[in-house]
């Protein structure tokens, strides 16, 4: 009885509460159960995906391009932070995945430990170029579906089919504003597999990849050393060189490199190397700098 | 999406600009069994001073406190539904969300808002489960890293390059023989946050008037020392056992 | 992909989709909404509110006239609204979003009596409802385009900055002041205007009034927002010399008839640019 009166009252405390909302209701945010516990904002997982407040302009993308950063108009105030030089490479002893840790606002370096590479699962690894957030928030959800088709099949995802399932999420968001660009890196059954996939939609399998604005000096030193039988410690190397020379001669890379490697049994962290550390010193095996200047400085 | 059919019925004007600016500084450093959250209280908006008092920093639990900088109404509401959020894990959980559940919760909460952002930098510390300091640092849209220190807002390129130096101990070379440490003190922590505000106050028009610093200390640590009979300081722990919060109020120059 | 990091993160400047590949938000072409669509802005509108506390509550004031642009529309209109017994808005800017506002407040109220809990709503918590109301509307794209000042005495800031540990007079905990505009930003100070006043009177008011709060008579206080109101009409070309003052006091709330400012203009003569001068 005391619901009836309720839904039908104009003063009681729920009529009163439905009004209030009704008024300062900014969103139509509907909380599930998850909300409660620890899914965090994830718990809306049940229901087929996030879901995302959507300005009410008639154009939201042009609403999105005038408030966020762009070098056309500097004066724009939401800063997205951006990651920049990423590489990964197949190779006989699984997948070389090395990226460097500089995020930029504009000029302004915002950080020079970003952690480009995450960390999908024990056996998958996604790069991140691109805007930051799209990165980290995407392959996270990833992560989430990866675990989730284990559940439901009893084996892990492939790396194609995992670098798909991206694709086609970051493909129904186009053309509004999302941007990465990022490969796939993992083991399965068929061997060592590197996939990348980008916020245009592109999806394409490979032996090699750069991305990033870095990414054609990564290539210059990557094309000229990259072997399908290359040893386990030359490719490393290899990896760490290409990084090098592009958070060299790269004002948006730098700071340092982080290095991975994949391998039958899952990715294994390498190291992180200081890269201004790299051009004086060397990457510390005792092989000597990578700057030209040392060289030179020999020859004389 | 519902918000975006309604874009597509309904004539709405064009012009309107949903955001402003309202300046300020914020920072965290972590110790090794202690935070320090400070931020600025001025609150202005181009040329005119709006307040002298406008809190940037919010304890959310006795292990996490939040700072906020950019647009302060957006700065405010997010601050709100992330406590509405902590109070329904309480609910839940009958007990505190971690700190890196929490840092996890705003990063979901800021990417709902990819297409319509938060003007929210934030920055996130406390005290992680195992006992160490923490510090999140956040892009308006989500991204996050764990950090030893960070600063945002308006004097962040005054101050960050500062705390690099002092904290990171960047371009500087260690004396033959000895290490620069891992972590800092708290002793020495605070007088570097006081100075960067002191500074950034005489370079920046938007910092000053007053300071406020936060700091979590991990129970049990040695950091309570000092503290307590600290000029200004005031404990705002919320339960007797585990970490404790206190505040710090300083002026700074209000012209 | 477009590798170059200051493109990223944001839709692409060839918004123009040459090829149609954007599936699910090509532009909307809406003939309806861009027939009708015009940029909102406020239409009649009210010029400054000041306020400020004083040793038995708060004072605030507005003149009278609500403008249709250039022109001095409406002369005797209440831009003072009492809420409830123990609070006044103030509002500047468009004159029929605050009537909307103004309904609102009375429905508010409404409800309040009609639950008969012997709960009245405090200034603090008015002022939270509006802030909330106003920042739902700039979310939505649909601002409600004031400027406010919630002014009241019943519950007060806990925290005075100066120096916590001053024990201070009760009234300090009671008095309530603090602003709201149509982007949702809030703040609270001892002494607060909006619009023009913002600029041309909050210098006047924090010189007078800052650190005397607990000192300042209601007389005193009347004076000093007299001579703000008065340089405000000298300066301010969309003012009137008319306006209202309310006081919030233990007492409750006392919304004055309209004054009429003394003013005088025969220093214009002698001013060059002031007056009309043939050279």
């Amino acid at each position: 009885m005391n619901t009836f009166v309720d839904l039908y009252s104009t003063t009681s405390a729920t009529a009163q509460l439905r009004r209030a909302q009704k008024i300062t209701e900014e969103e139509n945010e509907e909380f599930s159960d998850g909300s409660w516990g620890s899914q965090a904002g994830f718990g809306t997982i049940v229901k087929g995906g996030p879901s995302f407040m959507v300005p009410n302009v008639p154009d939201p993308t042009s609403f999105l391009r005038l408030h966020t950063d762009d070098h056309a108009d500097p004066s724009c105030r939401i800063k997205i932070q951006h990651g920049t030089t990423t590489l990964a490479f197949r190779f006989q002893g699984g997948v070389i995945v090395a990226v460097d840790s500089r995020a930029t606002a504009g000029s302004y370096i915002a950080s020079g430990t970003v952690k480009k590479v995450i960390e999908i699962n024990p056996y998958l690894l996604g790069t991140m170029a691109g805007g930051a957030a799209d990165c980290q928030y995407w392959e996270t959800y990833l992560g989430m579906h990866c675990r989730l088709h284990e559940l439901r099949n009893r084996e892990r995802i492939s790396v194609s089919a995992a670098s798909k399932y991206l694709s086609n999420l970051v493909y129904s968001y186009k053309g509004m504003g999302l941007s990465m660009g990022t490969m796939i890196c993992g083991w399965d059954k068929t061997g060592p597999a590197v996939f990348y996939v980008d916020s245009d939609g592109t999806r394409m399998k490979g032996d090699l990849f750069s991305v990033g604005s870095g990414s054609t000096f990564a290539y210059g030193v990557l094309d000229q050393g990259y072997r399908w039988d290359l040893t386990d410690e030359e490719a490393q190397e290899l990896g760490r060189r290409s990084i090098y020379a592009a958070g060299h001669r790269d004002a948006f890379s730098g700071n340092t490199c982080n290095l991975y490697h994949v391998k039958e049994n899952g990715w294994q962290f390498v190291g992180n190397y200081d890269i201004a550390k790299m051009h004086y010193e060397g990457n510390g095996t005792g092989a000597g700098p990578y700057g030209y200047e040392p060289r030179i400085t020999g020859e004389n | 999406m519902p918000g975006s059919m309604v874009a597509m019925t309904q004539p709405v004007q064009q012009s309107f600009n949903p955001y402003t600016e309202n300046g300020g500084t914020i920072l965290a450093i972590a110790g090794s069994d202690f935070s320090v959250i400070a931020g600025d209280t001025r609150q202005s908006e181009g040329y005119s001073i709006q307040t002298r008092y406008a809190p940037k920093v919010f304890r959310l639990t006795d292990k996490a406190v939040l700072a906020v900088n950019g647009f302060a109404a957006d700065g405010n509401m997010f601050v709100k539904k992330v406590k509405q959020r902590l109070e329904w894990y309480r609910h839940a959980h009958a007990k505190d969300m971690p700190i890196r559940a929490i840092a996890r919760l705003i990063q979901t909460m800021l990417y709902a808002r990819r297409f319509f952002p938060y003007y929210v930098y934030n920055i996130l510390g406390g005290i992680e489960e195992d006992g160490t300091g923490a510090v999140y640092s956040f892009d308006p849209v989500g991204s996050y890293e764990r950090e030893t220190c960070r600063a945002a807002g308006a004097a962040q390129s005054l101050v960050q390059p500062f705390l690099d130096n002092q904290i990171y101990f960047k371009n500087q070379t260690p004396a033959a023989g000895t290490q620069f440490p891992q972590h800092l003190p708290l002793t020495s922590v605070l007088p570097l946050v006081i100075d960067s505000f002191t500074s950034a106050t005489e370079r920046h028009i938007e910092v000053g008037d007053g300071l406020e610093i936060y700091v979590v200390v991990a129970s049990g640590s040695t950091s309570l020392q000092g503290l307590q009979n600290l000029r200004g300081v005031q404990e705002v722990t919320g339960t007797t056992d585990g970490e404790r919060v206190f505040v710090i109020r300083r002026e700074l120059k209000k012209d | 992909m477009d590798h170059f990091p200051s493109n990223w993160g944001r839709p692409r400047n060839d918004a123009i989709d040459q090829y149609a590949t954007y599936p699910i938000h090509s532009r909307p072409k809406d003939s309806f909404a861009e027939g009708v669509q015009r940029t909102q802005q406020p239409i009649v509108t009210g010029t400054s509110v000041l306020a400020f506390k004083f040793k038995d509550g708060i004072m605030m004031a507005a003149d009278t006239l609500a403008s249709y642009g250039s022109l001095a529309r409406f002369k005797d209109v209440q831009r003072l609204h009492a809420v409830g017994n123990h609070t006044v808005v103030g509002a500047g800017g468009d004159m029929s979003d605050f009537q909307y506002i103004q309904n609102l407040l009375e429905q508010l109220i409404v409800d309040e009596i009609s639950a008969q809990d012997h709960h009245t709503l405090s200034p603090a918590e008015i002022h939270e409802y509006l802030s909330q109301v106003m920042y739902a509307r700039r979310s939505k794209i649909d601002p409600l385009w004031n400027s406010l000042l919630v002014g009241g005495f019943k519950d007060g800031e806990k925290y005075q900055p100066s120096n916590p540990r001053r024990p201070l007079p009760l009234t300090v905990y009671l008095r309530f002041l603090a602003y709201v505009d149509l982007l949702g930003t809030t703040y609270s100070a001892s002494t607060l205007a909006t619009g023009y006043g913002a600029h041309i009177a909050q210098p006047l008011l924090r010189k007078a009034v800052e650190s005397r709060e607990e000192i300042l008579t209601e007389e005193q206080a009347l004076k000093i927002m007299e001579a703000c109101m008065k340089v405000l009409f000298y300066r301010d070309a969309r003012s009137l010399n008319k306006y209202q003052v309310a006081t919030i006091t233990k007492d409750g709330v006392k919304i004055s008839d309209s004054k009429t400012l003394d003013t005088s203009w025969s220093f214009a003569e002698n001013i060059r640019g002031y007056g009309a001068q043939t050279q």
